[in-house]
């Protein structure tokens, strides 16, 4: 196992990235290339979406009747529909996912962060062995790591219980691995060895310091996460039975699957699915301020 | 994710809130000599939409007395369950009753997770046709689970289409070959049906409804015959129809297909009972328009039908309350207010014979309102429903099955030969695990 | 003085284990411990007796290397593997071209609409695979797709999406419509990371963005590339669900067409979970060498740049 070059890019201190200063005010136009890539790029991907949008308007008549991008008149009736669909388990469903997805991804972050932290900033023996062992969870497959996980927690009686989603979705190792490159890159080690100097603990430096410069990262981290879990669907498939404690994802499974009888069943999905992606659309929306954050405001401070 | 759009619950199409609640006769299960006495809470996975309120009556009634609850915990349907049955079996940790698909219960049985419950629900062999019983035994002494729900298959078709194309309803299949020659040639952009090789409950139907026996067992030995006469017939029959491009190809349940349905580019569908339910959803347009035949013979003299779905109730070993929880199976599939509430909110047909033309049964589905006998009809063709033989690896079967044949349907190619794949690869999978198997 | 300067020295030497501790509990626990049961499934297989019916039929038995001499001898895996590496030769290098060239638009001066454009971009990571498949299934399908609608009126000819060669080319669209905003992410977030000085002296000697982008934006965020890179061939040898969602749409994607897919199949459809983890186990190995054999050469050569 060869180990993976985290390179050092020093900031400077002082600095502010991403905006330049001082330009020459002849190119305060808008850039025309970027631009049109970028909406370009929008509408490649906005396209289908824009599918599941429209599909969600569409009553159960609609849907295979009327052509693919036109609006039907359903939503409503269909969001109905969700509501009262075994007493409203629907939201239950939410609140799981968001349960599931909030904590774990905060947990997840929290772990990365203070992983990524240690393995960027320190020179300890089995440094690059740990890294790569940590890393290496990724390889096995989560279709099979599923059932003996299921076995082990069932050791512990903690199947069908909200620990058993929560729990092995905690240590994210795609989420160390970005930890460490941001630490890496964004907190410089002269800012850590003025902390020393200022007498502050291992502990204090770390939270004080270093974790503030590290926050865009871990905001990357704790969206990745966070959208990882709320998607996922085998490892709750497996752990639960109890359809109360179901996330979004098993949940509308259960509506495709439980057979057509229900006349609206498409229907169903498919709103569903539109309003379970709204959340992620408002952290999204929430979370894009936090990238062009000051990255070294806290360096500048001390 | 693991996602199968297959939908082999049975079903139909009765969303008709019942009004009357009949089927007052009948009376309830007998005390049958149960011993075991105590509060007992039981735990059960099905996907059967409504079974929660089924079972309420349940916990109101007959289980309040003996101090039996039943909790229901909703699955979603489909094979990925059996697993899950049997990773939570093996964790000791297997609810006390479950859902099961017939062709799933040797499978569940040959690992020891369903208990013999003959002791306890033995004597509601009486309510069901003995084809569906056999099913639940094995061919033992023993009881594994209590027939829930029945899928006898049918032909359904567009009434008006045939009249316009002058097609005559097909009573033989080779009388549904050449209807789909005529169709052809009247409208070449036309299908008179698809052969999809996404569903292999289809392809067993009509194979069992051909007298295919695919497991049997003499003494200590299973014999494998998927690749029997009566299946080559129907496999060179579907084939043979692709080849020659008088059917399509195509998969069903994808939204071309319902497309298909709705539009009447497809005018007919070899189907179960439960179809109503599913062109509720996938032709909403043509409600009215289809109607319902007995499936094609192979010859005029026949009389036969195979069957596509249902399920039923089994206890598992893991179970600490396997007599109650036998009770309460009994009970939810005989028992004439359970059968009634079963239909009503789950829309299921049931397997129970006396309650296939009562309650929810005496008006036909909305869907096929044109039709007023659909039940009475659907009754009598249940009752001609062939033996089905399942074994310990239909699992295996089934899924070179939808590889073998998806393959061979899209290619063209000789389905003969994806049937011995089939057969090869079972009896392969067979003798891997230890089975004994007779050449 | 003395005394606190050596705990503080202790402290330094102490806080990456107290600090990794976390992490490693986890590990073991949820990764180390299954993996482990996982390889000890591999080894092992079910023995049923007679008929196979009662208790006491099936037994769990030593297996030595029998899970394994049959995976590898199994053509369909083998099958399966060539059809991932041709799926990955298209998918990889345009997910990240894409990827690359967006985050470096949207980290351009003076763009317009990035907010909005990057959350675009981003969305269908967000999509279940659930619907994606009732979705791809709508475009797609020449029935009801408005591009074959679309292409009909003009009279063009209308390829089969779903067979042969162009069902690599719609399975790769599915990954790269998907897989796109979130590496884009990743590689935006690392180029926000790079203090404007790096680029400031080069932009007053007159480079073009053109220039900038080429000479020290992709430099400076190679790691992140290096990153990306080593994740998409992970997720490319473990791919699941773009074909487990065209699979109920067309009879070209069988139950095995990825060696994953192939996993599922044994070890859910089929039951049968010890022939299933000892392919797991020789997919993760693989993915390991070769995942592990790319960053050892990037690592070198980027040592050999370093050199220069």
């Amino acid at each position: 196992m060869s180990s993976l070059a985290v390179p050092q890019t020093e900031p400077v201190a002082g600095s502010t990235p991403g905006t330049a200063q001082g330009r020459p005010p002849l190119r305060r136009r808008i850039a025309l290339i970027p631009t049109v890539t970028l909406l370009l790029g929008a509408l490649y991907c906005l396209l289908p979406v824009a599918w599941v949008v429209i599909a969600a308007t569409k009553s159960g008549r609609e849907l295979f009747s009327t052509f693919t991008f036109l609006p039907g008149t359903g939503f409503a009736g269909n969001v109905r529909d969700l509501n009262a669909y075994r007493d409203g388990v629907y939201w239950q469903w939410m609140a799981n996912s968001a349960l599931y997805a909030g904590l774990g991804a905060l947990l997840s972050t929290c772990v990365s962060a203070i992983s990524g932290y240690a393995l960027a900033i320190y020179r300890f023996r089995g440094r690059e062995t740990l890294f790569n062992v940590l890393l290496a969870g990724v390889l096995m497959p989560p279709v099979i790591l599923a059932v003996p996980q299921y076995l082990l927690l069932a050791k512990a009686d903690l199947t069908d219980s909200y620990l058993s989603v929560l729990l092995p979705q905690i240590l994210f190792p795609y989420g160390v691995y970005l930890a460490r490159i941001y630490a890496a890159a964004a907190v410089p080690a002269d800012v850590i060895e003025a902390g020393r100097m200022d007498g502050g603990s291992e502990w204090r430096i770390f939270t004080r310091i270093a974790l503030p410069m590290m926050i865009p990262g871990m905001v990357t981290v704790f969206l990745f996460q966070f959208v990882a879990i709320w998607n996922n669907f085998l490892l709750p498939y497996i752990m639960l039975s109890d359809d109360e404690k179901f996330p979004i994802t098993l949940g509308l499974f259960t509506l495709l699957e439980q057979g057509a009888n229900t006349p609206a069943l498409y229907t169903l999905v498919i709103t569903g699915a539109l309003l379970a992606v709204l959340p992620l659309v408002a952290l999204f929306l929430v979370i894009q301020r936090f990238w062009s954050l000051d990255l070294l405001s806290g360096a500048v401070k001390s | 994710m693991p996602y199968t759009k297959r939908r082999r619950l049975v079903r139909t199409a009765v969303a008709i809130a019942l009004g009357a609640t009949t089927l007052a006769a009948c009376g309830s299960q007998s005390a049958d000599g149960d011993t075991e006495s105590g509060p007992a809470s039981l735990t059960y996975w099905t996907w059967t939409p409504g079974m929660d309120k089924v079972v309420d009556l349940w916990n109101k009634g007959p289980g309040k007395k003996d101090r039996i609850t039943v909790t229901v915990k909703k699955q979603a349907s489909g094979d990925t369950l059996v697993t899950k049955i049997l990773t939570a079996h093996k964790a000791g940790k297997a609810p006390d009753l479950v859902q099961a698909e017939y062709q799933a219960l040797p499978t569940l049985v040959s690992n020891d997770a369903l208990a013999d419950i003959s002791k306890n629900a033995g004597e509601a062999e009486g309510k069901f046709a003995d084809g569906v019983w056999q099913q639940t035994t094995l061919g033992t002494d023993a009881v594994y689970a209590v027939p829930q729900d029945i899928g006898p298959m049918m032909f359904y078709y567009r009434e008006d289409l045939f009249k316009k194309y002058g097609l005559t309803v097909p009573t033989t299949w080779d009388e549904f070959a050449e209807t789909a020659r005529k169709l052809k040639k009247a409208a070449p952009e036309k299908d008179l049906t698809t052969f999809s090789a996404n569903d292999s409950g289809l392809f067993a139907g009509l194979a069992q409804q051909a007298g295919a026996k695919w497991w049997t067992t003499s003494g200590d030995r299973w014999k494998v015959a998927i690749n029997d006469a009566a299946t080559q017939k129907v496999a060179k029959f579907w084939g043979g129809l692709v080849k020659e491009g008088a059917i399509d190809n195509q998969p069903m349940y994808t939204p071309a297909w319902n497309k298909a349905l709705n539009t009447g580019k497809q005018i007919a569908w070899v189907s179960a009972v439960w179809a109503p339910g599913t062109l509720t959803t996938a032709a909403p347009d043509t409600k009215g328009k289809w109607a319902m035949a007995p499936l094609p013979q192979w010859s005029a003299s026949d009389n036969s039908t195979g069957s596509w779905g249902g399920s039923s109730t089994a206890v598992t070993t893991d179970s600490e309350h396997r007599a109650a929880a036998a009770k309460f199976a009994a009970w939810l599939n005989t028992d004439s207010e359970a059968l009634n509430a079963l239909a009503k909110e789950s829309g299921i047909y049931p397997a129970a014979t006396n309650a296939q033309t009562s309650g929810a049964f005496l008006k036909p589905p909305a869907y096929f309102a044109n039709q007023a006998d659909f039940y009475t009809k659907a009754a009598d063709i249940a009752e001609t429903t062939a033996p089905s033989a399942w074994g310990p690896n239909v699992n295996v079967a089934y899924t070179t099955f939808k590889d073998a044949f998806g393959a061979a349907a899209k290619s063209k190619s000789d389905f003969g030969a994806a049937l011995d794949e089939m057969q090869a690869d079972t009896v392969a999978d067979m003798k891997k695990q230890g089975f004994e198997v007779a050449e | 003085m003395k005394s606190t300067a050596r705990r503080r020295s202790y402290g330094v030497k102490g806080a990456p284990y107290a600090f990794l501790v976390p992490a490693t509990v986890l590990f073991a626990l949820f990764f180390a411990l299954p993996i482990g049961y996982a390889v000890w499934l591999s080894f092992r297989k079910v023995q049923v007796s007679g008929l196979g019916l009662g208790s006491g039929a099936r037994k769990e038995v030593w297996a030595g290397l029998e899970n394994y001499t049959d995976a590898l001898s199994d053509s369909e895996l083998l099958h399966g593997t060539l059809r991932v590496l041709g799926y990955g030769c298209i998918v990889v290098p345009v997910m990240l071209g894409l990827a690359l060239l967006f985050a470096l638009m949207l980290d351009s001066e003076k763009v317009r609409l990035a907010p909005v454009t990057r959350l675009a971009i981003f969305l269908p990571y967000a999509i279940p695979g659930v619907v994606a498949a009732l979705l791809w299934g709508f475009l797609y399908l020449p029935d009801v797709s408005p591009f074959y609608f679309v292409l009909d009126r003009l009279g063009m000819p209308q390829p089969d999406l779903l067979d042969g060669g162009p069902l690599f080319l719609a399975l790769s669209n599915i990954a790269v419509w998907g897989g796109t905003g979130f590496n884009m992410i990743v590689i935006y977030t690392s180029l926000q990371a790079i203090p404007a000085e790096v680029y400031e002296a080069a932009k007053l000697d007159g480079a073009t963005p053109l220039q900038i982008a080429l000479r020290i934006k992709i430099p400076m965020v190679s790691p992140s590339l290096v990153l990306t890179f080593f994740f998409s061939i992970i997720a490319t040898l473990q791919v699941f669900n773009e074909p487990t969602t065209l699979k109920p749409l067309t009879n070209s994607v069988s139950t095995t067409w990825s060696p994953l897919m192939k996993v599922h199949r044994d070890a859910f459809g089929e039951g049968d979970i010890h022939g299933a983890a000892a392919q797991a186990v020789i997919i993760a190995f693989a993915t390991l060498l070769l995942s592990f054999g790319f960053l050892r050469a990037a690592n070198r050569r980027q040592k050999q740049e370093a050199a220069r």
